[in-house]
C-alpha cells in the first residue's frame, strides 16, 4: 500500500483495493478525456484562412469518439461493481462468528464503550465501561453493537477502514478483526453538532497477555 | 512573457504578506476579550447570558466565581468530571473543556463567565424547604449559611444554580459518578456528604437552598 497507510483489519486491504480500482479506472479516463480534449483544441486551433464549422455529431467518424469510450467505461463499471459488491458483502452483509462482543455508544460528543469482563459475556455484572478508550485483542473477531443516545453519529476507525452510522433508536451490529497491535484513532464521521470535530477516542489493540491484564485491572465499578 | 513573469514575481511577496496577514489567526491576549471569544463556543448550550438550557441539561453558570469555573474546567480536562459512562451532560461538556488548549484560555473564559450577571432559575422540584433546613446544617460548614460558598474550602455558591442540576449532581456524588476519582479531594468531600441523602432529602435540602436567594 503506498503512502504508508496502516491496514489494521482483515478487510482494510480489500477496501483499499476497491478505492484504488475506482481511482485508477476513473483516473485513466479523466486523463484520457483531458488529453484528447486539449489535443483537439490544439489540432483544430485557429489558422489563417481556415473557417470554423459546426459539427452536428451524427456522423459515424464523430460519434465513435463518444460511443467507443462510453462502452469501455461501462465495461470498467462492471469491474468496479463486482469489486465493490464483493467487499460490501464481506464487510457489511457477512457476520463471521465472534470471539467477543462489545457495545459502542455515541452521544454528543463522546464515545462510551462497554466491554465484556472476564466472563466474555456482554450485559453481565462484570462489564467494563470506559469513556473514549476501546480495548480489544489483536487477531480476534469482534462483533459490535452500535447505538446513539441523541443524534446521528458515525463510528469510524481509519486503520480498519471501518465506518458505520449510529442511528438513535437502533442497535446496529457489525464486526471487525484487528490484525495489528497498537493505539490508534477513533473518530466521529458524521457531523453531529458543535463538538463533532473533537468527538475522538482511541482504540487500544493489545496482545492476549496485555488485554487479559487490562481486563483484570479495569474497574467494573463504572456501571451506568 | 519574461516581463510578465518578473512582474508576477515582484507581486508575489506583497501578495504573500497580505495573505499571511489575512490568515493571521493569532487570538487576542488572555483576559476578557479572549474570554468573550471563547465563550461563543459555550453559547449553544449555556446561552449568551449564561442562563443555561435545561433541555440539554446545561445549567446556569452566569456569575459563578472565576476560581470555581476554572477548577471545574480543569476537572473536566483532568478526568475528575465528565469521564463517566453514566454522566451524559458531563460527557457533552468534557470535549468542550478539552478544547481549551491554549495557555490562559481557562482563566479567560472563567473570567468572562464570572462577570455575567447571575440569573436565578425558577424552581422545578417540589421539595419541602422546612425539612431541608435541618439537612442543610451539614452543608453550612462549607457552603455557608447563605449558600454563597467558601473559596478556601473549594465550595461554590449554590443559590443561583438550577435545582434540577443540583439534584443531578447530588445523585452523581452519591453514585460515584462524581467525586470518586483518585485525586479529586474536594469532590470526595462532597461525595461523603451526599452518601447519606435519600432522593427525598436531596429535594428537600435543595428547596431550602432556593429560599436563601
Amino acid at each position: 500500500m503506498p503512502f504508508d497507510l496502516i491496514q489494521g483489519s482483515t478487510f482494510a486491504g480489500d477496501i483499499d483495493g476497491v478505492i484504488w480500482l475506482v481511482a485508477v479506472l476513473t483516473g485513466f479516463w479523466f486523463l484520457a478525456a483531458e488529453g484528447i480534449f486539449f489535443w483537439l483544441i490544439w489540432r483544430f486551433r485557429a489558422k489563417p484562412g481556415q473557417k470554423s464549422q459546426y459539427l452536428v455529431g451524427k456522423e459515424k467518424h464523430v460519434k465513435r469518439w463518444i460511443t467507443i469510450p462510453h462502452a469501455l467505461v461501462l465495461v470498467c463499471d462492471v469491474f468496479i461493481i463486482i469489486g465493490a459488491v464483493r467487499v460490501w458483502y464481506d464487510v457489511k452483509q457477512r457476520l463471521p462468528e465472534a470471539d467477543s462482543t462489545i457495545r459502542i455508544i455515541g452521544q454528543q460528543w463522546a464515545w462510551t464503550f462497554q466491554h465484556p469482563g472476564a466472563d466474555n459475556e456482554l450485559d453481565t455484572a462484570d462489564d467494563i465501561f470506559t469513556v473514549e478508550d476501546l480495548h480489544i485483542e489483536v487477531e480476534k473477531t469482534y462483533h459490535f453493537r452500535l447505538e446513539s443516545r441523541d443524534v446521528l453519529h458515525n463510528f469510524s476507525v481509519p486503520i480498519f477502514r471501518l465506518k458505520q452510522d449510529a442511528v438513535p433508536g437502533r442497535s446496529i451490529t457489525g464486526w471487525f478483526h484487528a490484525t495489528q497491535a497498537g493505539e490508534y484513532d477513533i473518530q466521529c464521521a458524521e457531523i453531529c453538532g458543535i463538538g463533532h470535530g473533537i468527538m475522538a477516542a482511541r482504540i487500544h489493540i493489545e496482545d492476549a497477555t496485555t488485554h487479559a491484564a487490562w481486563i483484570s485491572s479495569a474497574s467494573a465499578a463504572t456501571t451506568p | 512573457m519574461t516581463s510578465r513573469l518578473t512582474a508576477l514575481r515582484r507581486l508575489s511577496l506583497p501578495l504573500m504578506v497580505v495573505g499571511a496577514a489575512a490568515c493571521d489567526a493569532t487570538p487576542p491576549p488572555v483576559g476578557m476579550e479572549r474570554g468573550a471569544e471563547l465563550y461563543e463556543t459555550c453559547v449553544p448550550c449555556h446561552g449568551p447570558n449564561g442562563a443555561g438550557k435545561p433541555e440539554v441539561e446545561a445549567p446556569s453558570i452566569a456569575g459563578l466565581p472565576q476560581w470555581y469555573v476554572q477548577e471545574q474546567l480543569s476537572g473536566f480536562q483532568n478526568g475528575y468530571r465528565g469521564d463517566h459512562a453514566a454522566d451524559l451532560p458531563g460527557l457533552r461538556m468534557r470535549p468542550m473543556a478539552l478544547s481549551l488548549t491554549r495557555e490562559g484560555d481557562i482563566e479567560s473564559v472563567a473570567q468572562y463567565v464570572a462577570q455575567l450577571t447571575p440569573v436565578y432559575p425558577a424552581s422545578t422540584l417540589h421539595g419541602n424547604a422546612g425539612a431541608g433546613a435541618a439537612s442543610y446544617q451539614v452543608c453550612v460548614a462549607c457552603h455557608g449559611e447563605n449558600g454563597l460558598g467558601n473559596p478556601d474550602l473549594h465550595a461554590p455558591p449554590i443559590v443561583q444554580l438550577n435545582d434540577w442540576y443540583l439534584v443531578n449532581q447530588l445523585r452523581n456524588f452519591r453514585s460515584g459518578v462524581r467525586g470518586a476519582k483518585a485525586g479529586d479531594v474536594w469532590g470526595a468531600t462532597m461525595r461523603a456528604n451526599a452518601l447519606a441523602l435519600s432522593d427525598k432529602a436531596m429535594e428537600d435540602v435543595i428547596a431550602y437552598v432556593q429560599t436563601l436567594r
